[in-house]
């Protein structure tokens, strides 16, 4: 029998009960391997499946939870090994039997990037070769996930590798997170979309404490929904599970009507569990959730419904932006970071990610943007390219369900996007042009919008995941098409019920005062019924009129959002700041006043040569600064509050720069990188801080860095200084390997190295040319190496 | 699960470098801020077990478990104990993201978060040692020791995590240096003796600032 048709043939399906807890009771060391029983001791193994079979388990798992590369390390067998000897002994002991056999596999046990140094291809690998050394089973099973980022890579790798059913259960904190803050509504969304075939909970808590969070699971999904609880909750002390099989049972009974059809034990469980459950369910009947499906998409923590007015932030976007270009072109990650937060701070729902410029590699730049985006930031991303490959790789790489931008009604857009979307289950932005380019008249752009969604639909897309964006055309040019736009937007809402998404700046395009026309036209689309905008969530007009018309429309109740955003909001800082009467930049700097650092420097930037400002002013500052904080006499706060000042006045500097197309100001490129394996970056970006205050080029690898990145990049910008860091005696390591790995290029470059455990006789031993101590130091050494 | 209520900033302070100065108006209330941010996220979360051991001259055995704990400096730590609480804690991952998101957007408020961070930990593990003191209270015990302490290798962090099935209860991880992750985390031993222990002192290398500390990198020491 196969899984699909258990599915059909039964109201429930009964899973096994806990393995763990039987195989500690048979006398299993604690902080053993488990999984090497399959293949030192079946009989065991296979005499607790048979347990469970006799219980009445339609499905039991195999004894394979912890067999990967990486929990393997200390052991003498390989995952294949013991993957294969326990789904041997599972076929074993259900033979004569209709029992399914499901390959169980959970979390691999180190964390993810950004919070560990695990990278998502590297998950997907080792769960790739789990997976295909258990190809024999009938099912795939993740469960007690608590990282979905994880779990993506997990179903990935199982989609990509075999054809069986997979079921996923993840594991909740009473909060209703995960460990990582995964949400319920996250991981149903983005599962679902990868297209599991039935999903659920396990492990952590009992069945009384899961109820919630299964009520939370079947307000959200069509599936089947999986439950395998603890038997209670564990006595601290003696470790033991407080509820009876007869108890269980009856509070499991309770989630009937939210719609659980495969139900099983986790931790404490043992096969009288699984025969009550089955005697306690006999007479029950499965009852599917009926639910009406929403337009939302999420990251891991932060779900988004498109049930009102939704603002895409549109900063992340090269398109008319000199410095976003500069950046692209250097691989500052770090500049298209400020730009996501300060879109989230400024009120933005979700972001738009568009890194497309001539001249660098967009796919790579773009799964650098989306990894480390959704890295610092919580709100859904929009990923937007025009090109295919693209696309994918960001849809790969995005841990939560994401917008495309975008499709249109071209056959060739069709044809190479759509796929994408049904593959990673996104939602898509349908744009109303094709060939011929937009249509004129509103209903024939409403006959695109069809086109696509018929398209979608067909390839299985749900008809609420295409939201449709009618084009606004530049109201300078084409007047006329204006209200056309709004027209065919509010025909698409009414006579195809898709949502809607429009780029609003460019209705303003080559008029005076674009901010008044755009914010009128705002207010006009949103009273036509728009639900998502694209625009500068950073401009107060904008988002201020999304939070009106919320107020006026009814939707933010008794205008609760409106005044707690404008009672609290301080527009006054700048004021307080200007009123200082030491109105110089030493003040400033000294005293840690960011925008007050900027105006004068932009005033004096009118009277004052750039150098000058740089070299008499700036720098001499900072080494007061400097010498205050070699003296004991300021603290590193201080420290670096006052790089702080610098780095906004340094950026005053580059914006005039670069509108007068005059060369930057760099004294010279500098690479620097937290090594491999490494994750403790403060150190590192510190030091880049006040790196870049003395004008130096900084290139910031990041941290966990691999050797030939480090060499390639050295190359590549034909960089002088390599500045290497690592915390940790285990990771002194690789600061080593990359050292040497440089030096084996012989890539002309310095190479000073600094971090917690490092001593100067250390980084002589291991073949640096400097060692620095702190901050401070790695300026001393930059003069020395560039000479200035 | 306990929840912490406020953060121990004189001891942030110090691991920022202020020994007795105390820090002006400006930072002090960038300090509360940070404070109020990081209690939001916060989620203190710990396990520990407790082992009879069994002493010899090299090693440490963990009774009924596979874990050995190896070198000179665990066995005269232990020496004396018949037990050994085996303890891990976390503030759980969403310090990690305040932190990068400063380091990106607010460097001194990255630091002073990380700093804050390292307090707020401090103060969990004192928190198990109170409930530990509080279940045993006629047994004397010794002080925390980690693992990378003296010669106690740091490559037994996945097997201590492994023994409490840290990852499955509390989401704690190591990497393949050895690293906890997320980054706020701690695992350590306390040994549990019938006899009074000789107080060895806590010195340098148990503390957080191992290593980066400015006193002692001028030959000096915080006092403390």
């Amino acid at each position: 029998m196969e899984f699909k048709e258990l599915l059909k043939s039964k109201e429930f399906v009964f899973l096994d009960g806990a393995m763990g807890t039987m195989l500690q009771k048979a006398g299993m060391k604690s902080g053993s391997i488990p999984e090497e029983l399959n293949i030192t001791n079946p009989e065991m193994i296979i005499q607790i499946h048979r347990k469970y079979i006799n219980a009445g388990s339609d499905i039991i798992y195999a004894n394979t939870f912890g067999a990967n590369r990486y929990k393997l390390e200390e052991s003498q067998y390989s995952a294949s090994e013991l993957i294969s000897a326990g789904i041997s002994n599972a076929r074993k002991a259900a033979f004569g039997s209709n029992t399914l056999i499901a390959l169980d596999i959970g979390p691999i046990g180190q964390l993810l990037e950004p919070t560990g140094s695990l990278s998502f291809d590297e998950a997907y690998d080792i769960y790739k070769e789990q997976v295909i050394a258990g190809k024999n089973a009938d099912l795939v099973v993740f469960e007690t996930m608590t990282d979905l980022y994880e779990l993506k890579s997990a179903v990935l790798a199982a989609k990509e590798n075999t054809d069986l059913p997979i079921i996923c259960t993840m594991t909740f904190e009473e909060s209703g997170r995960t460990f990582t803050g995964c949400s319920v509504s996250a991981m149903v969304l983005t599962l679902e979309g990868l297209g599991i075939d039935a999903i659920g909970v396990n492990c952590s808590l009992g069945p009384d404490e899961l109820y919630s969070i299964v009520e939370e699971i079947s307000k959200w999904t069509s599936l089947p929904i999986v439950v395998k609880a603890n038997a209670g909750l564990p006595d601290p002390n003696s470790n033991i599970y407080n509820i009876t099989p007869v108890a269980f049972a009856e509070s499991i009974k309770k989630m009937q009507p939210l719609g659980l059809k495969i139900v099983g034990g986790c931790c404490g469980t043992t096969p009288k569990f699984i025969s009550t459950l089955v005697e306690t369910l006999s007479y029950d009947k499965y009852i599917k959730p009926n639910i009406k499906k929403l337009t939302a998409v999420c990251s891991s923590t932060n779900t988004c419904i498109i049930n009102r007015p939704r603002i895409i932030g549109e900063r992340i976007n090269p398109t008319g932006k000199k410095l976003f270009k500069e950046a692209l072109l250097k691989e500052d990650i770090n500049y298209i970071l400020n730009q996501a937060i300060e879109q989230v701070r400024g009120g933005a729902d979700i972001l738009d990610v568009n890194v497309g410029l001539p001249g660098i590699d967009e796919r790579n730049m773009m799964i650098k943007a989306v990894k480390a985006i959704q890295g610092v930031v919580d709100v859904p991303l929009q990923l937007d390219s025009t090109i295919p490959s693209v696309l994918e790789s960001a849809l790969r790489y995005y841990n939560g369900l994401p917008i495309v931008n975008s499709v249109n009604a071209e056959e060739e857009s069709l044809e190479s996007v759509l796929p994408l979307v049904k593959k990673y289950g996104a939602c898509v932005i349908g744009l109303t042009l094709d060939k011929k380019g937009i249509p004129h008249r509103a209903e024939d752009r409403v006959k695109l919008a069809e086109k696509i969604m018929k398209r979608a639909v067909s390839i299985g897309i749900p008809k609420e995941n295409i939201i449709i964006d009618c084009l606004t055309l530049t109201a300078s040019a084409e007047q006329e098409g204006v209200m056309e736009t709004l027209k065919a937007l509010k025909m698409v809402k009414e006579e195809l019920g898709l949502k809607t998404v429009l780029g609003v700046s460019n209705i303003s395009f080559g008029l005076p005062n674009r901010e008044l026309v755009n914010h009128i036209f705002l207010t006009m689309a949103l009273s036509y019924g728009l639900d998502l905008m694209i625009i500068n969530p950073n401009i107060e007009a904008m988002t201020g009129a999304v939070k009106a018309f919320n107020l006026l429309s009814n939707i933010d109740k008794n205008s609760t959002e409106y005044i707690a955003y404008y009672n609290g909001h301080k527009t006054d800082i700048k004021q307080t700041e200007n009123l200082d009467k030491n109105d110089n930049l030493l003040y400033a700097i000294e005293n840690g006043l960011k925008e007050q650092g900027a105006r004068i420097t932009s005033e004096l930037l009118k009277t004052t040569e750039v150098m000058s400002i740089i070299n008499d002013m700036l720098i001499p500052a900072l080494d007061k600064i400097g010498e205050q904080y070699e003296k004991g006499k300021i603290f590193l706060p201080q420290l670096i509050l006052s790089a702080g000042v610098a780095q906004s006045c340094f950026e005053v500097i580059k914006k005039k720069l670069s509108s007068e197309n005059t060369q930057g100001v760099s004294k010279g490129k500098i690479i620097l990188a937290t090594v491999k394996n490494d994750v403790h970056d403060i150190g590192k970006n510190i030091v880049k801080v006040i790196l870049e205050n003395y004008g130096y080029d900084v290139i910031d690898l990041g941290k966990n860095v691999d050797y030939q990145v480090v060499v390639d990049t050295a190359i590549k910008h034909n960089v002088k200084l390599v500045g290497l860091s690592a915390l940790m005696t285990t990771t002194l390591v690789s600061m080593e390997e990359t050292i040497k790995l440089l030096r084996a290029n012989n890539v002309d470059c310095k190479i000073m190295v600094g971090g917690a455990v490092l001593t100067p006789d250390y980084a002589k031993k291991i073949g640096a040319d400097y060692y620095s101590k702190d901050a401070k130091v790695s300026v001393d050494i930059a003069r020395e190496v560039f000479g200035n | 699960m306990f929840k912490l209520e406020s953060i121990n900033k004189k001891e942030a302070l110090r691991y920022l470098g202020y020994g007795n100065s105390i820090p002006d108006n400006k930072i002090l209330s960038i300090v509360d801020d940070c404070e109020k941010q990081l209690l939001n996220v916060i989620q203190p979360k710990f396990l520990y077990n407790i082992f009879n051991i069994t002493v010899n001259s090299d090693c440490v055995k963990l009774n009924d478990t596979t874990l050995i704990l190896r070198g000179k400096d665990i066995v005269n730590h232990l020496e004396n104990c018949s037990m050994v609480v085996v303890m891990c804690c976390t503030l759980s991952f969403g310090v990690d993201r305040i932190i990068r998101q400063y380091q990106i957007s607010d460097m001194a408020r990255a630091v002073i978060c990380d700093s804050l961070s390292s307090a707020a930990i401090e103060q969990v593990c004192d928190y198990i040692e109170q409930e530990i003191k509080q279940k045993y209270p006629n047994m004397y015990q010794t002080f925390r020791y980690s693992a990378g302490y003296g010669d106690l290798s740091i490559d037994i962090q996945k097997n201590i995590l492994d023994l409490l099935q840290a990852q499955k209860k509390i989401g704690l991880c190591t990497n393949e240096s050895s690293i906890l992750t997320p980054k706020k985390s701690v695992t350590a031993f306390i040994g549990l003796s019938q006899t009074q222990i000789k107080q060895k002192s806590r010195g340098c290398q148990s503390c957080n600032l191992n290593g980066t500390c400015k006193f002692r990198k001028r030959g000096e020491h915080c006092g403390i």
